[in-house]
């Protein structure tokens, strides 16, 4: 009965599955048959719609292809890329910096923590009036405005991270002679890295949100404005140009966090490869 | 050679009712240079707790440790300590972990030459020559107990503080590190404190074996153990002398649970 049982299991996995499996196992074509997939859906239904709700995959592409050629998308483009970059950098160093302080020294973070709780519970569109009164319209008010999305993730998840470094290996530390300033090198601060990765991860997306939002509503420019004019104007194959730019830098930060992720901290993703 | 002295030390804890706990009521023991000690006993005994104040992790109430006569406070650099829970930093290379035995002893952030082939040797010497660019999580239990093993011997120490270093490896692998730890013992020549719940271990290893009773922790028995060195796993565990240590200090023991 065993000696039956064991061919039958085999011949199923040979038989029909197979095919299935040689198709799943080949990473590419699986993603080229995805794309394939999505783009044939999305051809059907715009077929089946006034192009004003949804424009055919042929019509974006043009219109993608005409504003990269007149160079509105590519100035749209630097215009965001660097109030952002700038926004999520400056957010990057001062929230890590913090966090770790505020990891450190729990005296300071118990003088602090009330008021960037209270900053950060408050939904960060609730502040844009008052930056604009503060800072005028302009660039300055939105990096401004992506620092401070940006900067709260950073801090806090940076803090916690500080404030958790293993106790046993702080005190396999110590039991070598470690003094504090050692301890706070060799134990704290390295321990804290995984954090700093965790907290970049979350404060891309929040100032990527922040960038747009800004561009809608402070300055009117960039890709956050294209969205708005291309919108209101219901030329929707225009409109898809920004969001592809926007969907491909996403896609780049987080391909750039991971690098960075195998680089800072590569006791932790070696354990995948 | 250098001693360790316990001179009626006390230590008590605050327990979770709000009472004192008290670990350990006026514990005296005093280890010669070179030897080999066990300290055994039930869980809760205090044996922990007396190796953690040796090492100067935690303060005693009254009484002294004295290393060589002189009173101890925190932790010494002629002292290594090994863990059960091993403590490798997960974001070092093994090499670095080893190094990390020098560096904090000599407070420097950067290693001489001399430090780094100090450290390879001594990993060489665990049998771990080849992994010094590994990451801890890349090695077996046992393997990354012979680093804690090596970080603490490339200290030189005068006194090796081992808290059951090999009580969550598997019965092999504690065989043979058992082994490795005679032998690597045979050519420091440290005074070393083993804490340990495993009767046999403690009697294959030591030249003497301390049993305590339950707390609060003090001396019930102190076994000298005459089996020659070197030993050998299982010819040593089968000889008279052996079963008749292990007869008695289990006799010992079993009044303790």
């Amino acid at each position: 009965m065993t000696q039956s049982a064991v061919p039958l299991a085999r011949d199923r996995k040979n038989g029909p599955r197979s095919a299935l499996a040689m198709i799943g196992g080949n990473y590419y074509l699986v993603g080229a048959l995805s794309v394939v997939a999505f783009l044939a859906i999305w051809q059907g239904i715009s077929m089946n719609v006034p192009p004003v709700i949804l424009p055919t995959p042929a019509k974006v592409f043009a219109a993608f292809v005409e504003l990269t050629v007149s160079g509105e998308l590519v100035k749209a483009t630097a215009e965001t890329i660097w109030p952002f970059a700038l926004g999520l950098a400056v957010a990057f160093v001062i929230g890590t910096a913090l966090g770790l302080l505020l990891g450190i020294l729990r005296p300071i973070a118990r003088f602090l923590d009330p008021y960037i709780f209270v900053f950060w519970s408050i939904p960060n569109i609730a502040w844009l009036p008052l930056f604009i009164a503060w800072f005028g319209v302009g660039n300055l008010t939105l990096v401004i405005f992506v620092f401070v999305s940006a900067v709260f993730p950073q801090l806090l998840t940076v803090e916690a991270g500080a404030k958790e470094a293993d106790s046993f290996l702080v005190e396999v530390a110590r039991s070598l002679g470690g003094t504090k300033r050692e301890i706070l090198f060799t134990v704290v601060l390295p321990s804290a890295l995984p954090y700093v990765i965790a907290g970049l991860r979350v404060a891309v997306g929040r100032a990527l949100v922040g960038i747009i939002v800004g561009q809608l509503l402070i300055v009117a420019t960039g890709i956050g404005y294209m969205f708005q004019f291309y919108g209101e104007t219901l030329s929707l194959a225009k409109y898809f140009a920004p969001l592809i730019v926007i969907a491909a830098l996403a896609v780049a930060l987080n391909r750039g966090v991971n690098w960075a992720e195998r680089m800072l901290i590569p006791w932790k993703s070696r354990a995948f490869t | 050679m250098p001693e360790l002295e316990f001179i009626k030390v006390t230590k008590s804890y605050d327990s979770p009712s709000g009472d004192r706990l008290l670990a350990l009521d006026e514990f005296s023991l005093k280890i010669d240079g070179g030897r080999f000690v066990s300290v055994v006993g039930p869980s809760g005994c205090g044996k922990t707790t007396l190796l953690r104040m040796a090492a100067g992790l935690i303060p005693s109430d009254s009484g002294e440790i004295r290393l060589d006569g002189v009173a101890l406070q925190n932790p010494s650099p002629k002292m290594s300590m090994v863990f059960q829970g091993i403590g490798l930093m997960p974001w070092k290379t093994i090499l670095d972990n080893v190094a990390l035995g020098v560096q904090l002893q000599a407070h420097r952030p950067r290693l001489t030459d001399e430090e780094r082939r100090r450290a390879e040797a001594t990993l060489a010497l665990v049998g771990l020559g080849g992994f010094e660019r590994y990451y801890p999580h890349q090695l077996s239990g046992g393997m990354q107990q012979r680093v804690g093993l090596a970080r603490a011997l490339v200290r030189q120490p005068e006194i090796l503080l081992m808290d059951e270093p090999f009580g969550a490896l598997d019965a092999q692998t504690r065989t043979v590190l058992q082994d490795e730890l005679l032998n690597l013992w045979g050519r420091v020549k440290s005074t070393v404190l083993f804490i340990t719940h495993d009767l046999d271990e403690a009697i294959y290893l030591s030249d003497l074996v301390v049993v305590m009773g339950r707390r609060p922790g003090r001396i019930k028995e102190v076994l000298e153990v005459t089996l020659p060195q070197p030993r050998y796993s299982y010819d040593t565990r089968a000889e008279k002398e052996f079963a008749r240590l292990r007869s008695i200090a289990w006799q010992s023991i079993k009044e303790e649970l």
